[in-house]
Formats: structure tokens, C-alpha cells, sequence
């Protein structure tokens, strides 16, 4: 036995890859860790995307039961200062609840489905780099744990009302918490491209990968033309915060830190959640009622088409007048042309559901009831993303702004959903229950609606631009409605994680989910 | 057409030079020198880049062997086994050291901002878990089969582990034990070590005289044991030393502040 003798293929290639067969594993390979150490140590990437979901799903019911209380202190019921403890605690959680939806719930939860089914659909044994998909998992997780805790100790992303020292500490903390947790969803994103790209079966060209495969490595293609971007804000932010400036903008004391985030959860950058909603979406319409795309080529091109429009890295206003950027041609047509590929999906899906067997179970399918829900939610954030942008509409720096986001994120949280039915084999787990999967449907669908069409219409009713809707006189019934919306999404939201919960109690065994 | 080890070395190498050209233009390199290993103009500090360029000729020259005898290239294995089908797909094995990089990573982190040595720490437990997932990575393709592929890590690894686990464990004994030594009474601490120390012994003996007794059970002992020494340790640490009183000339004792190190009687 020499150290020269036969090993894996130089790009690390799938079984199946040159006529090349897996090898029998021996006795000992076999024998997997126990289930308590299976976390810890597993180099399935079905495993690694089980955690992701479950996680992601559990914190999506905190992440709503903020949002909960955030509306609650956007009525007159309770001021929003006193709900949390001061103007300062109210900004934290208000900027946590936009920050943990999409680095800690949607973008994990969709990651975490592609960890599990992009291997399975492109015909590799596992994910290119296995050791990287679980860094990836516990580094998010260790990364969400520093934020969560910094936030709650008084950090956060900027303040309004002047810091303490120990603020200030726990305010680094929550940039470099929130920088682990890009990182390591850029591990992913990669780990995920790498076998969409290299561990392909032989003679499955790119065109032909399935339409989820495609959209997460158009996903994982934006995420990385994007994040690195919110990278490099940390760094000049974390500069500043530490007593070295470096450009000096981010001062602790005002909301600067956060004005130099927030174009991470507004449009165009906000529908990198977005894209693999899309591929779940024609795969689980398709799946429920037995077609198969007339026209494949033309939903990858819609796919790369919306992933093109997602990039938004650029569109940061804060290092230039907003009227230079977002009066702009560029971003202009960046918020119109968002609506296009959407409207060219539907009629896709739509062509699928003629072509398809349309009886009523099928057409009461959660995956169809789902992915109708994800794509009615996308097209509307869409469409208050093309408004937003009309410059005599005057809805920028209004609440029209968390419309868009409020419809990307729900659309993600159903699309988690739908994929948990849809692809409960490949995730190893019992398929997720139709009562609770279509109830978490209806919720988050409800939910989103309200909230899209309440922080609309506050949009459009604001005087002057108030991201916060802190000074809406006069929309308190807006503010009940948005409540309403708040709720039904915490109450979908904690469907959402119960299935979950209750399908990984049971999982299939990956011989049985083959 | 190229293998993983050449790849990696090959990286390695244009590191290196990378690295090479940096220190000696920013240690005084000029003209063209350190791109003509100082051909025409200076290098910079020559021990340094040096050092640097040496290293890029070693990981050249490893590269370079390593794709001349095809490592880790299964189609050139096959052939040479007449193999009528080529082994690509290996099992990946099961590794803790992702995790151990991302709580490395983690504490790097909160380090930064809360103390420098546990900044260092997360540093060397990130260079640690490199290393050690480096050698898994490749042990994984090292063979067609798992069992030699493991026994392969271990003939390499286990000499640089043992005696630095062992060494680390050794000193996290010594330094829990004597936390709790120096915390509690001069009379307590007798009593404490005489118990500890014939518990050690009498658990010895059963081990060595009924060699049939369960790995599992001696293992779960062992870690419970280790828990509470650690857990003592740490309590003993927090809670501080007890006051000494030293023997000077003058008086036969005298009360003052205890110091770290410092052995009175």
C-alpha cells in the first residue's frame, strides 16, 4: 500500500462521474457516529441540512414574535419605548427582526434544502466539500448565537440615543456576530455551486440541471457577488466603532451603522433571498400535478434573469446622496424590471398546471397551494418594489420599503414549507403533515399579505419618509392590520417549525428515501 | 491531469512567492529585485525572504513530484491495478474538526472584542483544526479503502497528537489540581490530595487486576472524573487563593496578599 494509490478525482468528482463506481465501504467506514455525536461530526449533507432547517425554523418563531411585538408598539396601545425598555432597545430589536429574517432565517432555510437536495437532483453521492457544509452549519449557528446575545446586551446595529462603553462592546460583537454569519453562508452558497458545477452526473449539462439545482447556484452565484459587499461595510464599520477610523461614518452614537447595512434588506438586494423561491416553486407546482416544463431553457433564463436583478451590492446609498443613486436610471430599471421574470414564472407555472393532471386533490396539494402562495407574495413584493421606485410616488424611504421585504421573506418561509413536503426523501424525514402544512401555508399567505398591504398603504399615507412608522398619525388602523399580519406569520411561522419538529422525529433512513 | 497533492502544493508555492515578493518590497526591495531573487536590485530583508523563497522552491519541488508519480490520481491507480473500473467516490469519514474550526472562529470573534487571549486562542484552535482537517481531507483520498485510509491519518497524526494531547491534559490537570490545592486549607489540601491521590491509585488497581472490566465504563469514570477536577478547578480559580503567611526573620509569621506562585507554610 503506497501513499500514490487510488483516491477521489481530481475535481473532487461525483459518483457516476467517467464510469467511475463508489467503492464498498468497509465494516468499520460504516459504522456511523451515535446520534448524539451525529451533529457534531456528520459529513452527510442531508444531516447538515436538516440542522439548517430545523434551526432556521425555530428561529423563525422568534424572529416573528419580535416582529409581533414591533407592531404591537406601532399602535397605540403601548408606546414603542416602553414595550422594550427605551428608544434604543426598540431601534436594536427593530433592526434585529430585519437582520435575523433574512441572514437567519430564509437564506439558512433555503440553504439547508439545497444542502439536502441539490446532491440527490445532479446525481452526486454528497455535496462537494461535506466538511464545509457542517462548518458552514456551526458557524452560522455560533454566529447567531453572538448576535442574538450582543443584541440583547445592548449592541445591535448603531443606536439613536448615545452608547456606554459596554454598549459599544456588544455593539462589535454584533458586527463581527453578523459577519461569521455571512461568511458562513458564503461556505455554503459555495459548497452548494461546487456540486451543481463539478459533481454533476456525465452528460448533465448545465441547462439540464433541475430547475431548484439551478436556481441555488444562481442563488449561490448572487449571494456571492452580494455579501462580500456587507463584508467589506463590517470591516469599515467595525473600524470606526473600535476607536480607528477609517472612513469615521460609523459612529456609534446615531443610527449611522445601520444606514450603511440597510440596503442588505431593501431592494434590489433584498430578493437574493428570493431566488431559489423560484426554482421551489416551479419544481413543487410540477411535482403536484404530474407535468414537466414545455419550455425548461426558458425558466433558467427567467431564473439567471431574476438572480441579475437581485445583485445589489451597488445600490448603497449611503456613501452618496440618495437622489444620485436611487433616482437613477439603474436603480430605476432595477425595481421595474424585477416584476418581468416574475410574471414570465407564473405563466410558466401556469403553463405547467394546464399541461398537468388537474384534479381537486392535486390542485389542493400543499406544494401547489404553496408555491402559489410564494409566488403571489414574490410577484406583490415585486410590484411594490417596481412603485416604490417611481419617483413621484414618494414611497422610498417609506414603510413601502418593508412591504417588498415583508413579501421576499414570507415567500421564503412558504417556500420552506412547500420544500419540506416536497422533498421530505431527500431530506431524510417523514413528509410533513397536510393539515399543518397547508394551515402554515394560509398563515404565512395571510400574514404576508397584511403586512405587505398595510406597510403599502402607510407608504403611501407617510408625510415625510419615516422608515419606522413611528409617526403615522392617522393609519392606526393600518397599524391593527399590520398587527394582524404579524400574528398570523408568528402563528404560520410556528406551524412551520411543529411540522418540522415532528417530521424529524421520524426520519427515513437513505437507503429507504433512495 | 493535475492531482490534489500537486494542487495544494502548487497553491502552497504561489503563496509563498506571493509572500516572498510582499516582505521584500516592504523591507526595502527595490528595482525589480525581489522578482530576480536580487538579480538586479535589492530584496528587502534577506533572512526573511530568504526563508520565503525557500519555502516556494520546497513546495514547487513537492509539487512537481507529487504530479510525476500521479498521487491520489485514481485513473493512473487503476491502470496500475488493472482495475477494470476506476475508485472515485470515497466515503467521506465523520470529523469533528469543522466544528472545532467553527467554535475556534467564534471565539477569535468574541476575543476580539472582549480579551486578547482568548483571541489567540480561537487563533490556534483555527490552525489547529487547518491542520488536522487538512490531513483528513487528504487521508479521504489517500486509498480505495476507509480502514487503510484511517490507519494512514493515524501513522502520520498520532505521533504529533498523543504527546500534545497528552502534554495539554497534563497540564490542565496539574493546574485544576493545584487551583483547588491552593484554594482550600492547608489541612483540607492534605486530605484532598491524599483522597484524590488514593482514588487514582485504588481505580489503577481495579483496571490492572480485572482487565475484563468495561472500556465503557472506565471511559465514562474517567471523563466524570476529569469533569469534576476541571469543574473544581475553575470553581477553585474564581473563588482565589487562601491567605499565606510566610516565615521572615523577624517574626515567625506574617500575614500579607497572596501572590500568584507563591508558597508559604
Amino acid at each position: 500500500m503506497t501513499l500514490t494509490e487510488p483516491a477521489i478525482a481530481d475535481s473532487e468528482a461525483a459518483p457516476g462521474a467517467g464510469g467511475a463506481t463508489a467503492p464498498e465501504p468497509s465494516d468499520e467506514a460504516a459504522a456511523a457516529p451515535s446520534i448524539l455525536a451525529q451533529p457534531f461530526v456528520t459529513s452527510d449533507a442531508a444531516a447538515v441540512g436538516r440542522l439548517f432547517v430545523l434551526t432556521s425554523l425555530l428561529l423563525a418563531v422568534g424572529t416573528s414574535v419580535v416582529g409581533v411585538l414591533l407592531s404591537l408598539g406601532r399602535t397605540e396601545a403601548v408606546a414603542p419605548w416602553d414595550l422594550f425598555g427605551g428608544f434604543n432597545a426598540y431601534f436594536r430589536m427593530w433592526t434585529l427582526y430585519r437582520m435575523s429574517f433574512m441572514l437567519l432565517v430564509v437564506m439558512p432555510l433555503l440553504l439547508g434544502v439545497a444542502l439536502a437536495v441539490v446532491p440527490t437532483q445532479v446525481g452526486a453521492g454528497n455535496v462537494a466539500f461535506p466538511r464545509a457544509a457542517l462548518a458552514s452549519f456551526w458557524s452560522w449557528l455560533i454566529g447567531a448565537v453572538i448576535i442574538v446575545v450582543s443584541v440583547l446586551a445592548g449592541g445591535g446595529w448603531g443606536a439613536i440615543d448615545g452608547v456606554t462603553g459596554n454598549e459599544s462592546d456588544a455593539m462589535a460583537l454584533t458586527l463581527l456576530g453578523t459577519g461569521m454569519v455571512i461568511v458562513a453562508l458564503m461556505l455554503g452558497a459555495v459548497t452548494v455551486a461546487t456540486t451543481v458545477i463539478s459533481s454533476r452526473q456525465t452528460g448533465m449539462s448545465l441547462l439540464d440541471v433541475p430547475p431548484f439545482s439551478w436556481s441555488m447556484l444562481v442563488a449561490a452565484a448572487v449571494w456571492l457577488f452580494t455579501l462580500p459587499v456587507a463584508i467589506a461595510n463590517l470591516v469599515v464599520i467595525y473600524a470606526d466603532l473600535r476607536g480607528r477610523p477609517a472612513i469615521a461614518f460609523g459612529r456609534a452614537e446615531s443610527p449611522d451603522i445601520w444606514l450603511q447595512l440597510d440596503w442588505l434588506v431593501e431592494q434590489p438586494a433584498v430578493y437574493i433571498m428570493a431566488v431559489p423561491v423560484l426554482g421551489i416553486a416551479v419544481e413543487a407546482v410540477g411535482a403536484a400535478v404530474g407535468a414537466r416544463s414545455s419550455r425548461p431553457e426558458a425558466i433558467t433564463v427567467i431564473v439567471g434573469l431574476f438572480g441579475l436583478l437581485a445583485v445589489g451590492g451597488w445600490s448603497q446609498d449611503y456613501f452618496t446622496a440618495p437622489q444620485d443613486l436611487r433616482d437613477g436610471l439603474v436603480y430605476v430599471a432595477f425595481g421595474l424590471a424585477a416584476v418581468l421574470p416574475l410574471v414570465a414564472l407564473a405563466g410558466g407555472a401556469a403553463e405547467l398546471v394546464l399541461r398537468g393532471t388537474k384534479t381537486p386533490d392535486r390542485l389542493l396539494d400543499v406544494r401547489m397551494m404553496g408555491a402559489g402562495a410564494a409566488l403571489k407574495l414574490l410577484g406583490a413584493a415585486a410590484l411594490v418594489g417596481a412603485l416604490r421606485v417611481i419617483e413621484p410616488l414618494d414611497l422610498l424611504e417609506t414603510t413601502a420599503t418593508w412591504a417588498v421585504f415583508h413579501g421576499v421573506v414570507v415567500a421564503g418561509l412558504i417556500a420552506g414549507v412547500v420544500a419540506l413536503r416536497n422533498w421530505s426523501h431527500e431530506l431524510q424525514i417523514s413528509p410533513l403533515s397536510v393539515v399543518v402544512g397547508r394551515g402554515a401555508v394560509a398563515l404565512l399567505l395571510g400574514g404576508g399579505g397584511l403586512l405587505v398591504l398595510s406597510d403599502l398603504i402607510s407608504g403611501f399615507l407617510a408625510d415625510a419618509p419615516d422608515l419606522m412608522a413611528l409617526a403615522l398619525d392617522g393609519s392606526a388602523a393600518l397599524n391593527v392590520v399590520a398587527l394582524a399580519g404579524s400574528v398570523l406569520v408568528a402563528a404560520g411561522a410556528a406551524a412551520a417549525a411543529v411540522g418540522a419538529v415532528s417530521a424529524l422525529r421520524t426520519p427515513v433512513p437513505a437507503g429507504e428515501a433512495a | 491531469m493535475f492531482t490534489t497533492g500537486f494542487k495544494f502544493f502548487f497553491g502552497l508555492f504561489a503563496a509563498f512567492c506571493a509572500a516572498a515578493l510582499v516582505y521584500g518590497y516592504t523591507t526595502g526591495g527595490n528595482h525589480v529585485g525581489p522578482l530576480s531573487l536580487g538579480w538586479k536590485g535589492g530584496v528587502g530583508d534577506h533572512i526573511g525572504y530568504g526563508v520565503l523563497v525557500a519555502l516556494a522552491g520546497v513546495s514547487l519541488t513537492i509539487s512537481l513530484v507529487l504530479v510525476s508519480f500521479r498521487d491520489a490520481d485514481a485513473a493512473a491507480q487503476a491502470h496500475l491495478q488493472n482495475l477494470a473500473e476506476v475508485l472515485t467516490d470515497q466515503p467521506v469519514a465523520a470529523s469533528f474538526w469543522p466544528v472545532v474550526a467553527s467554535f475556534g472562529v467564534g471565539a477569535a470573534a468574541v476575543g476580539l472584542v472582549l480579551h486578547p487571549m482568548v483571541f489567540v486562542l480561537g487563533l490556534a484552535v483555527i490552525v489547529l483544526s487547518m491542520v488536522e482537517w487538512t490531513m483528513d481531507a487528504w487521508a479521504d483520498r489517500a486509498t480505495g479503502d476507509t480502514a487503510v485510509n484511517r490507519e494512514l491519518r493515524n501513522r502520520i497524526m498520532a505521533p504529533i497528537e498523543i504527546p500534545v494531547v497528552g502534554a495539554l491534559g497534563v497540564g490542565v490537570i496539574v493546574l485544576a489540581a493545584s487551583r483547588i490545592l491552593l484554594t482550600v486549607s492547608k489541612l483540607e489540601a492534605v486530605a484532598v490530595a491524599g483522597v484524590v491521590s488514593a482514588l487514582i491509585l485504588g481505580g489503577a488497581w481495579v483496571y490492572a487486576s480485572r482487565p475484563g472490566l468495561g472500556r465503557r465504563l472506565v471511559r465514562v469514570l474517567g471523563t466524570v472524573g476529569a469533569l469534576l477536577l476541571l469543574i473544581g478547578g475553575v470553581l477553585a480559580a474564581v473563588a482565589g487563593e487562601r491567605e499565606f503567611h510566610p516565615h521572615t526573620d523577624d517574626t515567625h509569621e506574617e500575614s500579607v496578599e497572596p501572590t500568584g506562585g507563591e508558597h508559604g507554610g
